[in-house]
């Protein structure tokens, strides 16, 4: 290579040695393998999902029992006391008691099989799925456990819960046999390991000194890629490449890009690549309304290869974390697995093989989704997306990240799953229960970017980013990882503003 | 020199092929960092072009900075701080959004978060683009091309020649070349398989798998039966332990008699099986031999692609499948023999309970037949790729008891095998009474039921 020093501007001032940037900050990283389905012949799909809500219950009776007799004991209304009662099928008529139990919800508009079958028949198209909630008050809120099932009613309860999350309700059964709640109570955040306490316990086995830890970096997410096989040309993806790799723009920005110590793709980096169609797109094909020559039965390597060139350019300068979506290749039930290796031909190089182990902190770490790790000491935790978006199908005027607040307060990834969201039937063990609150959960694939940071019971804090689709919104979520802050990078093309406001006036 | 380069290379792309250059391809082309590109040889032939001849050259910026916020615009919510900026296609920004602007109104309860924003503007808007920054903190130029672009989105042909043409450089060197930011942590593993973007090393890549195939394939099958006779151990220890630990005790307390019978049923059975596979033993091992580097040919290619498959397999793929669809074939009428046998050894099973109604003459003679075959190794033999041993299993055996109670009890028994399968065989239900139809049928057979004519007669 040229020296730089040894050449000279045509203005007589020499090129001189362009000062390196900062190299990047290294990046702590030891994914947890809580949703890693069995391999191969070991991965069963017979099993009943009955198993999953009663594991799922069983989790989470000991804490709702605890945090509803905080709640509810010596709690008297005319003269009654609220006392507990085991089973659902135990409560009596006029009792004032409070039980625990897994809510179902019975909504007009929930999608069914016999529904699907009978609309083959139709003319008409059915109605899209915005919503389960139907206007036509069929829906029903029903609490149960392995005894049965408890009909509930209470104002309190619609457009707040769903299907799948567990909690305590306190009331008293009606004349007709519907149970009347006056108050609930969730799990809330479960236990929340300190910062580096996973690798401060491995180390204090191997009876080893902790480390003197530098400041922590930032981590990058960026969700809904949504790389097309079709060769469209969009400028902000390159932009985003060349902000993460530090060689777009001028030295201050670019040394705040180094500080960037690993970027977590948050699901959707394919644009409708899943094997199986969604609902709406198979509707759309079936009646050929889809005209952009999308063919799903047909695979198109091409979106598979972008991506693998838009991560091979970015590896050799950033650690990536590739969470699968909904859109993307992967099976599509949650959790999903790992994208496979042979998609990245030539990003794989930058990851261990398979063979040798399932995780490289170093390089491209293909996880599943949900996926949960240890990035610098913290715990995150996040999802593709799908968990917000079918959560949300349930309740009216709801926000994403309010969603993502009740999931941690559930203490349920994905309580949705597998009513109306497509699971691997777990018998022995629910791992959409959160175990150990994080401190970063994030979802990708939002409308919008949000954040909050919730509170728990016992401190703990969880900060929580909706990640918006980067193909609407251009935009990557960066956190502190020192001091949690979170900050927007946006690219995109600066366009004169055609609204009717000041600035439509200039004249063009 | 680059420094003459530049300016022909520049000359060249943009004022005679009229196509656009981004700093980025620059520094690609000329190897130089990206910084020097952006900052010195694209402005510099920028201004140096357009004195000599105003608007020979157009380009393009990128202004990055924090961006006003909607107070500080002072045009309302509606010049709220992203709104304009973020469509990917012109196609877009003539279409109304309604929506965006409903979803914004409803997002701005929420707190806003540092915002640092990068846009692409063409160089006579760039004024009226940094007013809408707050702080600008660098603006360089990103490209420069002919004439103004209708569509800014064209630029990514540019990364698109970079991914094409320069692909083949050593990407662990590209932050020293290029100045992207460099990763110390970063492994690359050597490629074992080129990608297919460089040369295809189709020839070597071959050559460098047929040979390793060989070997493995040797190695595998070795291991196989390592592994299947150690996997059958701990298979017949499973079953041991998941015994009831009461069990043993009841058994040797209660029923003397029929603590001994079993081992001597067992032995039985065993000599009755020697007899009965006699005959498809040799030829089994000949279809072993023959199909098990098929398989394992099989489990290569699977290996492959379950790690490593790669553009190079093609070829072998092509090779291989005659010989998969043969081995497909083979090992499907092995399957067929083997799932025979195992029926076969299901009668022998059922036999059993009869012969132990036995007479004692009879078990001594069994016996002395044991005792021939006491010499094998009591574990596991393999010969030919066929697989034959004792384990210890559970079975459940209902007795009636001197008040003439019928008694469940489960018992340890030694039990033969002999299979192609290293899986241990689930530990069979209570023995039925023999069906006559059975019985009939096994002595159809041959050999395994020579001891039931006797039996019965």
């Amino acid at each position: 290579m040229d020296s730089p020093a040894s050449m000279d501007s045509p203005s007589g001032t020499p090129f001189d040695e362009p000062a390196y940037l900062p190299s990047r900050l290294p990046s702590a990283y030891s994914p947890l393998h809580t949703y890693e389905l069995p391999k191969g012949a070991d991965r069963h799909y017979q099993q009943q999902f009955a198993d999953m809500y009663f594991t799922r219950l069983t989790k989470l009776r000991d804490a709702l029992v605890q945090r509803a007799s905080e709640a509810w004991d010596g709690f008297e209304l005319g003269g009654e006391r609220a006392h507990m009662v085991e089973r659902v099928l135990d409560v009596r008529q006029g009792e004032l008691c409070w039980v625990v139990g897994t809510v179902y919800m019975e909504l007009g508009r929930k999608p069914n099989v016999l529904d699907d079958l009978s609309n083959e028949h139709w003319i008409a198209a059915p109605p899209p799925r915005e919503t389960y909630v139907s206007q036509a008050g069929l829906d029903q809120m029903m609490l149960e456990d392995e005894s049965g099932r408890l009909r509930v009613t209470g104002e309190t309860l619609h457009s707040h819960y769903v299907t799948g999350c567990v909690l305590a309700a306190l009331g008293t059964e009606k004349a007709d046999g519907t149970f009347h709640v006056i108050a609930t109570q969730y799990a809330d955040l479960p236990r929340q390991p300190q910062r580096w306490e996973r690798e401060d316990s491995a180390l204090a086995k191997a009876k080893q000194a902790k480390p003197k830890r530098e400041k922590a970096g930032k981590l990058a997410i960026v969700s809904g890629l949504e790389i097309t096989g079709t060769p469209t040309n969009n400028v902000s993806f390159d932009l985003l490449l060349e902000y993460l790799n530090g060689e777009a723009t001028g030295p201050p920005d670019q040394s705040k890009a180094s500080n960037i110590s690993r970027l977590v793709i948050a699901g959707d980096s394919l644009a409708r690549s899943s094997p199986i169609l969604s609902r709406e797109d198979f509707l759309a094909q079936k009646e050929g309304t889809e005209n952009d020559g999308f063919d799903p039965s047909e695979y198109r390597a091409m979106a598979a290869q972008r991506l693998d060139a838009f991560l091979a350019e970015l590896l050799p300068t950033m650690p990536i974390t590739l969470l699968p979506g909904s859109s993307d290749p992967a099976n599509v039930a949650l959790p999903q697995q790992p994208l496979h290796p042979t998609l990245f031909t030539q990003s794989r190089q930058y990851a261990n093989p398979p063979a040798e182990s399932n995780e490289s902190s170093e390089g491209l770490d293909s996880v599943t989704n949900p996926w949960e790790g240890d990035i610098e000491g913290w715990r995150v935790l996040g999802t593709g997306g799908q968990t917000v978006e079918d959560l949300l199908k349930y309740v009216d005027s709801v926000k994403p990240i309010e969603v993502m607040e009740m999931m941690m307060r559930w203490r349920c990834v994905a309580p949705t799953a597998p009513d109306t969201l497509w699971c691997y039937p777990f018998q022995d063990d629910d791992p959409m229960v959160v175990r150990e609150c994080p401190h970063i959960y994030f979802a990708g694939n939002q409308k919008r970017f949000a954040k909050r940071v919730i509170t728990g019971p016992a401190d703990q804090q969880v900060l929580l980013v909706s990640v918006p689709k980067f193909s609407v919104t251009k935009a990557v979520v960066l956190v502190d990882l020192e001091t949690m802050d979170v900050e927007l990078v946006r690219v995109g093309l600066w366009r004169r503003r055609r609204r009717g406001t000041v600035k439509v006036a200039v004249p063009r | 020199m680059a420094e003459e380069n530049y300016k022909d290379y520049l000359a060249a792309r943009v004022l005679t092929e009229n196509r656009p250059i981004t700093y980025r391809l620059l520094s690609r082309a000329l190897k130089v960092n990206v910084n020097i590109a952006k900052h010195r040889m694209l402005d510099d032939f920028y201004t140096k072009q357009n004195a000599k001849k105003p608007k020979s050259v157009h380009c393009t910026y990128l202004v990055t900075g924090k961006k006003l916020s909607a107070e500080e615009t002072n045009g309302g919510r509606r010049q709220d701080v992203d709104d304009s900026t973020m469509q990917s296609s012109p196609l877009m920004s003539s279409m109304p959004e309604p929506e965006e602007s409903a979803e914004e109104e409803e997002d701005e309860e929420e707190e806003p978060v540092p915002t640092t924003t990068m846009v692409l503007v063409k160089e006579e808007e760039l004024q009226e683009a940094k007013a809408e920054f707050k702080e600008v903190t660098s603006v360089h130029i990103y490209s420069l091309e002919p004439g103004p672009l209708e569509d800014l989105d064209m630029l990514s042909t540019c990364n698109a020649e970079i991914a094409t043409e320069y692909s083949n450089e050593d990407p662990m060197e590209r932050w020293r070349v290029y100045g992207s930011i460099h990763n110390p942590y970063i492994k690359r593993r050597t490629a074992k398989y080129a990608p297919a973007q460089t040369v295809a090393p189709k020839p070597v890549a071959a050559a460098t798998a047929k040979p390793t195939a060989k070997p493995t394939s040797a190695v595998q099958a070795k291991e196989k039966e390592t592994i299947a006779s150690s996997r059958r151990g701990s298979g017949s220890e499973g079953n041991t332990s998941s015994r009831p630990t009461s069990q043993p005790r009841a058994s040797s307390s209660t029923m003397k008699r029929t603590d001994s019978k079993p081992n001597l049923r067992k032995d039985k059975s065993d000599i009755f099986k020697s007899f009965a596979k006699a005959k498809p033993k040799p030829k089994e091992a000949e279809k072993s031999k023959e199909s098990t580097p098929a398989a394992t040919e099989d489990e290569q290619m699977e290996g492959m692609s379950e790690d490593e498959g790669d553009a190079n397999d093609t070829p072998t793929v092509k090779f291989d499948q005659e010989k998969a669809a043969a081995s497909r074939k083979d090992r499907a009428e092995r399957q067929e023999r083997l799932r025979k046998m195992m029926d076969d050894d299901d009668e022998e099973m059922l036999d059993a309970p009869t012969e132990q109604k036995d007479s004692q003459d009879a078990s001594s003679d069994k016996a002395a037949l044991s005792q021939s075959t006491e010499g094998d190794p009591p574990a596991v033999t393999s010969q030919g790729g066929r697989r034959r041993g004792r384990r210890r299993v559970t079975k459940k055996k209902m007795e009636k008891d001197k008040d003439g109670y019928l008694v469940t009890r489960e018992e340890a028994v030694w039990e033969s095998f002999s299979e192609e399968e290293p899986e241990p065989r689930k530990p069979k239900p209570a023995p039925k009474p023999v069906s006559t139809a059975k019985g009939k049928k096994a002595a159809k057979q041959g050999q395994g039921s020579i001891a039931n004519f006797f039996k019965k007669a």
